[in-house]
């Protein structure tokens, strides 16, 4: 569809929102807006369900076209069958436009879910109305406190903007980021995405000034050819992270030619990402894994990196799963070997590039810091994963926070990428709910923080990647 | 160059007989070994002539989409003796391969040095339109696999990195004393490519196969071009 920017805007950063068709007990969609800083209406006929409503303090109206003033987002929550007459309602009062919860269309492979979309469609075509959805979770705007889920935050920053075909996946990313300090500033669920499609979305999001890292779940795309230019272009501004769900080697068919017949559906989008820039996550922990590098550290393509990790073994395992990842565990140059000399403890330790360090750090950051210091002043390393120790956390932060410290003023000092691993298990760790604590805690202050060294790896990599795509393309 | 795909489409074929898909090739700049249509034994003759030889001959039919399948392939042909008898064997054999196929007769081209096989190819993708392949020839295509795709339009980048992407580049890269492949040349003809196809949305799918590659330059020697289903087809 050819989207009228201003209207997509005023339907994702509403100052009026009119319920159209919750219900109680719960009275979800209302609930949702609880924190919601504009002005919020409700449509509802049915006579049973208005007192509720209006228990809430909200004002209901029969119908949408006597909601006085402008309205800029209609959440529609009716069922199927009354959908058109509410479309037709918002195009007549020239909404900003319509996130539809309802669903019952093309999904269900019926007739006449097929019939009803493509009325809705082609009144919202006609009308020139944003129409998100159906079929969806609609809109999730963090400063407004637009909200389709009630754990999702309100409040100032936020710098993310999420695009997902599925809801729980929408939601997912956004907890999930929540979770590790990171603000999304929108979410749209596009559900079957029948008016706007995954290009228009995107191209909003290019074009957005509060978006500057995109994530977006797909399954597939309907406007392919748009989709794939537009994405070459976004991702030269703007890091764009798609996990996408369903792969399957199907779709390559059994044709004559050699071509066709290898062209299968994951080869084709494993190819267009690649070539598009655009930072493939299989997961949603993939996903979120990137997000924490692409978000938190600093640019970087430079792979040569100081892995630390607390014990011998430890240092072997850190160094498989980064050389694995694609980076390289350089020699340091000899005047750090000499300074790391004068006090790293080197029975039951070593400071040969991987660090085996526990012995030298111990209950100490004096120790880490000095590492960090001789590292920083070595032209061989650009970059440090670090296995951090959660000891002590259930006693209190203290320790922890020493760490993090050096860790940020580090990244200040070189502008290198850091990463954190807290791998359940290692020698000296607390139990798993302090460990898991501790990481969550830590990913909180702004250091990106992972389970294990194959996730660090991966994650760093992938950012690593997406930096050098963007040098390559001079971008 | 429209009027052979108009051509085709006006007989209601959607295949391109080797010798139209080449010339469409070459008009677009594509390094192409030429190939001649021969209707009859003595116009093979003066075509291998005028090449010079070693030729080849291939069967020519739009009804015939693996040529090699139906005994319609002969290499090494050596002289104007050769080629008559080639000619008559060819005719005989596909004939019973394939007793229902129209044959427009055979096609004679120049014998290529030999080089190393890879393949070059395009189909389109329901969601993405049309893409490319590259891989090496042969059982590397075939059996391992080893291939790597772009979607169309390509820049510089893409051709350059989907070259190195696959397991046998140093077979390309020359391995046991064989000299290393032209992966300019290579690239350049991805990149010519995939402008071809970009400009003609009517092509569905597009095999070179094989395109041998010399240590300078590069020679598509077989190709083959199917057209979109004639309402099907959309910018």
């Amino acid at each position: 569809m050819n989207v009228e920017r201003d209207r997509l805007h005023r339907a994702l950063n509403p100052k009026t929102v009119v319920v159209v068709g919750d219900k109680g007990p719960n009275y979800q969609w209302l609930s949702n807006m609880s924190e919601f800083t504009g002005q919020l209406y409700s449509v509802q006929l049915d006579e049973k369900e208005i007192p509720g409503i209006e228990e809430k303090g909200i004002q209901n109206f029969k119908g949408l076209m006597e909601v006085p003033g402008d309205v800029d987002l209609v959440v529609c929550a009716v069922p199927r069958q009354v959908t058109p007459f509410i479309v037709a309602d918002a195009v007549k009062k020239g909404v900003g436009g319509v996130a539809m919860f309802t669903s019952g269309f093309v999904e269900t492979g019926e007739e006449l879910g097929a019939q009803l979309q493509e009325k809705i469609v082609g009144l919202a075509r006609e009308g020139g109305l944003p129409l998100v959805g159906p079929n969806c979770m609609g809109v999730y705007n963090r400063r407004l406190g637009v909200k389709f889920t009630n754990n999702q935050e309100q409040g100032e920053g936020g710098e993310i903007s999420v695009i997902s075909q599925s809801g729980t996946h929408g939601i997912g990313i956004t907890i999930g980021a929540q979770n590790l300090g990171l603000a999304v500033t929108r979410t749209i669920s596009i559900g079957n995405a029948a008016v706007l499609n995954e290009a228009d979305y995107l191209e909003y999001l290019r074009d957005d000034p509060d978006t500057s890292v995109i994530v977006m779940y797909l399954e597939g795309v309907r406007d392919g050819r748009r989709f794939a230019k537009l994405l070459r272009e976004v991702t030269r501004v703007k890091p764009v992270i798609i996990w996408r769900g369903g792969r399957t080697k199907a779709g390559a068919k059994a044709a004559a030619s050699h071509t066709a017949s290898l062209a299968s559906d994951d080869a084709i989008w494993d190819a267009l990402l690649r070539q598009a820039g655009a930072i493939s996550a299989d997961s949603l922990e993939e996903a979120l894994d990137a997000l924490q590098c692409i978000v938190r550290l600093p640019r970087s393509s430079k792979r040569g990196l100081a892995l630390i990790a607390m014990t011998g073994g430890q240092s072997v395992a850190i160094t498989d799963q980064f050389e694995k990842g694609g980076f390289e565990v350089p020699e340091l140059q000899q005047k750090s070997y000499d300074r790391l000399g004068e006090f790293f403890i080197t029975i039951g330790g070593s400071f040969r590039n991987p660090f085996d360090a526990a012995s030298t750090i111990g209950r100490e950051t004096d120790n880490l810091q000095k590492i960090l210091d001789i590292l920083a002043d070595d032209a061989n390393i650009e970059g440090v994963a670090l296995e951090m120790q959660a000891r002590d956390f259930d006693q209190g932060t203290e320790r922890v926070d020493g760490q993090v410290k050096l860790v940020q003023q580090y990244r200040e000092r070189t502008g290198q990428p850091v990463v954190c691993l807290m791998p359940e298990g290692s020698p000296g760790q607390m139990g798993p709910e302090v460990v898991t604590a501790a990481r969550y805690y830590v990913a909180k202050q702004g250091v990106p923080v992972f389970p294990s060294f194959a996730r660090g790896a991966q994650a760093l990599g992938r950012a690593v990647r997406y930096w050098q795509w963007r040098d390559e393309t001079g971008t | 160059m429209a009027d052979i795909i108009t051509a085709a489409r006006a007989e209601g074929r959607l295949l391109l007989t080797e010798v139209e898909s080449k010339q469409l090739l070459q008009e677009a700049g594509i390094p192409v070994a030429m190939a001649h249509l021969a209707k009859k034994p003595k116009k093979a003759v003066e075509i291998a002539d005028e090449l010079g030889y070693p030729v080849v001959m291939k069967i020519v039919s739009t009804d015939i989409s693996h040529k090699s399948d139906v005994g319609g392939v002969v290499v090494g042909l050596r002289d104007a003796k050769s080629v008559r008898k080639a000619y008559k064997e060819m005719m005989e054999r596909v004939t019973e391969a394939a007793p229902n196929a129209k044959i427009d007769g055979v096609a004679i081209q120049t014998m290529a040095k030999q080089g190393t096989e890879i393949i070059v190819g395009s189909t389109t993708d329901p969601q993405f339109g049309p893409v490319l392949m590259f891989g090496l020839g042969g059982v590397f295509v075939e059996v391992l696999k080893d291939v790597s795709f772009r979607v169309v339009p390509l820049e510089e980048r893409d051709a350059k990195q989907m070259v190195r992407e696959i397991k046998g580049l140093p077979i390309l890269q020359g391995v046991r004393g064989q000299e290393a492949a032209d992966l300019e040349a290579v690239e350049s003809l991805i990149l010519r490519v995939s402008d071809f196809i970009e400009t003609h949305p009517e092509i569905a799918e597009l095999d070179l196969n094989p395109v041998f590659a010399y240590s300078d330059g590069a020679l598509a020697v077989d190709a083959r071009i199917v057209l979109t289903e004639p309402n099907g087809a959309s910018a």
